[in-house]
């Protein structure tokens, strides 16, 4: 028993001297390291952004192994170690896929500093931008990408997963072949996906899933045919605030998939052509939608990508959005007179129909969504006070509503629309492809030679450029591949650091989307259902309509942005 | 109950197929059976996937357009009746006539590009064939759209 005992008593003693003796080693050991002598720097590229994850390796001689190994950090610095005996003859090699290797020989003086135990400093080093056979093909592939969403030969998100498989084939088989084909690997491709749009739209989704069943959309269009009192000038003018306004706080797509239905009904009911109410809804929506963070799919990814609060859109972006609307409005009414003019009061029977669908459904969740909504709003104005990301805001209102209103949490995740964010992950890889091979360099370093040091013409081009270019490709692909470009702009040219670029591509790309059908996915949703309807939307005459449109809002705009920021 | 399929889907070129089964209907002393199918092909030209509000939303516009097909063909003095129905629009048309036992069918020739429409002429044309052996139903196209 008093054996056991002493060996009991043994055990903490034992325990102190081991973690004491390891206390000692880990001390010395740090000592070494204190006393190592390190190789410090920074890396960029031609356009002065960082570069990450690029390896940089201490040799002695070419034919050896280095000395020493690390890779570049995301603000583009290393941190050589040099444990090993120091040589005569020392240079750092620096090499990433896509880029000119370099080899920086050090002097002697270099070499005793390093003797001395110093740290050495290496001045900025430039990597340049080397065009190889991965350039080319992941520019194809993201050209193929957006052909196929153009043309629509495949729904969207399948056409960036498609981008986004062949560029992982490319990669991983091509690459192991050639290593010139290599473009990036899964995990440097994931650097590329903004998480923060990703959950902030699937935080909106949510929300959105919940106040669409409430028969909101339905309740207020039918609540603007019965206010307008047969004035057709006074419904349409209610009917684009309503869609324009819910799509600056909920999004596009959404907004008229539920009041394109209801506004043929009502349409129908006054024996007008609804295309005289649906053209103008749709456009409305695509022009107020710019005013808020929320109210597009580009404006988020804007606002991630230039850190751009829900605050800084709705006071840089709200005055020219007014605006534009004015003109849009005066516009629309100026075209569809004719087709207004035709209106007579409806049967008893269709109206009938028509109050019937235009009920709330849903009185209690619409309550609960109301002041969860209101919450929400009052977190993305005032949450950058303390930090809180948008896209934090959308998930706690989300979690928020379901937990009061309890719905079947299945059904309600099956109403999330997944196809949208895979699109939207599918599409961010496909961008960073080209991002890494160095198209948007290329791209960065025109446009900077196109513009100069002007504000003013980086603006123009900006906006303009964008909005063109938004009636030909699809607006959300198009802005993501912009985005790294205006980051570039904004830190070149002189007075650009406001962030007057990215409004300037947020105004572009989105009032863009009303020059074309395929210029905004809401265009779309609507053309599908007034065609089922038996009322086409050809692209024709959305350009027709829809071009005049964008000369008019984005015009008014412009003259915005350049009173508030020049 | 025999009676007259009408396939539509509302707007301007519909009109001449209604009006052809109205005529018909008051001349052989049939009801018409007004189709309203609904398709949500366009969504695959979005990244959206919002097939279940849409659905919705989508018979309620259909429902509305049935009945003022149904208030055209009562006010011109003809018995009629509106189905919706989802999915593909050939199998749709091809179901009704079963479950009504029809004997005339009705279908329109819409005057947009032949790509975009679903009863191009080719296909129209096998189409009615098909209808034809599946039951002895008699397809009747009516006159062109505006």
């Amino acid at each position: 028993m008093k054996k056991v005992n002493r060996k009991l008593f043994l055990i903490p003693i034992l325990a102190i001297i081991g973690i004491t003796l390891t206390w000692n080693t880990s001390n010395s050991q740090a000592q070494e390291l204190e006393n190592s002598p390190y190789i410090i720097g920074i890396i960029f590229d031609e356009q002065g952004q960082q570069i990450v994850d690029a390896e940089v390796s201490l040799i002695s001689n070419v034919d050896s192994e280095p000395l020493s190994k690390t890779n570049t950090q995301p603000d583009g610095r290393y941190n050589l170690e040099v444990t090993d005996r120091i040589p005569d003859f020392l240079s750092i090699h620096i090499e990433r896929p896509h880029f000119e290797k370099v080899t920086l020989e050090l002097n002697q003086a270099q070499i005793q500093s390093l003797r001395s135990g110093e740290t050495l400093s290496i001045e900025d080093t430039v990597l340049l931008r080397r065009i190889n056979p991965a350039f080319w093909i992941a520019s194809v592939i993201f050209v193929i990408v957006l052909v196929l969403i153009a043309t629509g030969k495949l729904h969207n998100t399948l056409a960036a997963m498609l981008g986004m498989s062949l560029l992982f084939i490319i990669s991983y088989i091509g690459g192991y072949i050639n290593e010139d084909l290599f473009i990036f690997d899964f995990e440097g491709s994931l650097n590329y996906v903004d998480w923060n749009v990703i959950f902030l739209i699937m935080g909106m989704m949510i929300v959105i899933a919940i106040v669409e069943k409430t028969g909101i959309f339905q309740w207020l269009a039918f609540f603007a045919y019965r206010i307008s009192g047969g004035r057709m000038w006074l419904l349409l003018t209610i009917l684009m605030l309503i869609t324009g306004v819910a799509s600056a706080f909920l999004d596009n797509v959404t907004t008229m998939l539920l009041m394109t239905p209801i506004s043929v009904q009502i349409a129908l009911a006054l024996g007008i052509n609804p295309l005289a109410l649906l053209m103008p809804e749709v456009m409305a929506s695509n022009v107020i939608g710019v005013s808020t963070l929320v109210g597009t799919p580009t404006n988020i990814l804007i606002g991630s990508y230039g850190d751009i609060s829900f605050n800084d859109f709705l006071t840089n972006l709200t005055p020219g959005v007014i605006l534009a609307f004015i003109g849009l409005l005066l516009y629309c009414g100026l075209i569809f007179r004719k087709d207004l003019a035709k209106a007579h009061a409806p049967s008893p029977l269709l109206l009938e129909k028509l109050a019937e669908h235009g009920e709330i459904t849903q009185p209690v969740h619409l309550k609960k969504a109301g002041w969860v909504g209101l919450g929400m709003v009052i977190l993305f104005v005032f949450g950058e006070k303390i930090h809180l990301l948008p896209a934090v805001t959308a998930l706690i209102g989300a979690t928020a509503l379901l937990v009061w209103i309890k719905p079947n949490i299945e059904e309600m995740i099956e109403e999330v629309d997944w196809t949208t964010l895979v699109f939207f992950i599918s599409l961010f890889i496909v961008v960073g492809a080209i991002q890494e091979a160095g198209l948007i360099s290329f791209i960065a370093t025109g446009i900077s030679q196109m513009v100069g040091s002007s504000l003013i013409l980086s603006m123009l081009a900006v906006i303009w450029l964008s909005a063109i270019l938004s009636t030909i490709i699809a607006n959300i692909p198009f802005t993501a591949a912009m985005l790294p470009v205006i980051g570039f702009l904004t830190a070149t040219v002189p007075g650009a650091n406001t962030k007057v670029l990215f409004y300037c591509l947020s105004v572009g790309s989105a009032m863009g989307g009303n020059g074309s059908l395929i210029g905004a996915s809401a265009n779309m949703v609507t053309a599908g259902i007034a065609e089922a309807a038996g009322f086409r939307i050809s692209y024709g005459y959305f350009l027709k309509k829809g071009f005049p449109a964008l000369l008019i809002t984005v015009s008014l705009a412009t003259i915005w942005l350049l009173i508030r920021f020049h | 109950m025999p009676g007259i399929v009408c396939a539509i889907r509302g707007g301007p070129n519909s009109q001449p197929t209604i009006n052809t089964a109205i005529s018909l209907a008051k001349d052989k002393g049939l009801p018409v059976f007004f189709v309203y199918i609904v398709n949500l092909d366009f969504l695959s030209h979005t990244q959206t996937s919002r097939v279940s509000i849409l659905s919705e939303e989508m018979q309620e516009l259909g429902e509305f357009i049935l009945l003022s097909a149904q208030a055209e063909a009562e006010e011109k003095g003809a018995y009629s009746d509106g189905i919706i129905r989802q999915g593909n629009v050939e199998e749709e048309i091809i179901n009704a006539c079963k479950e009504f036992d029809a004997d005339y069918v009705i279908l329109g020739q819409p005057q947009v590009k032949e790509s975009e429409n679903v009863f191009d002429q080719n296909r129209l044309e096998a189409f009615k064939e098909r209808i034809e052996k599946n039951g002895g139903v008699e397809v009747i196209f009516a006159e062109k759209g505006e």
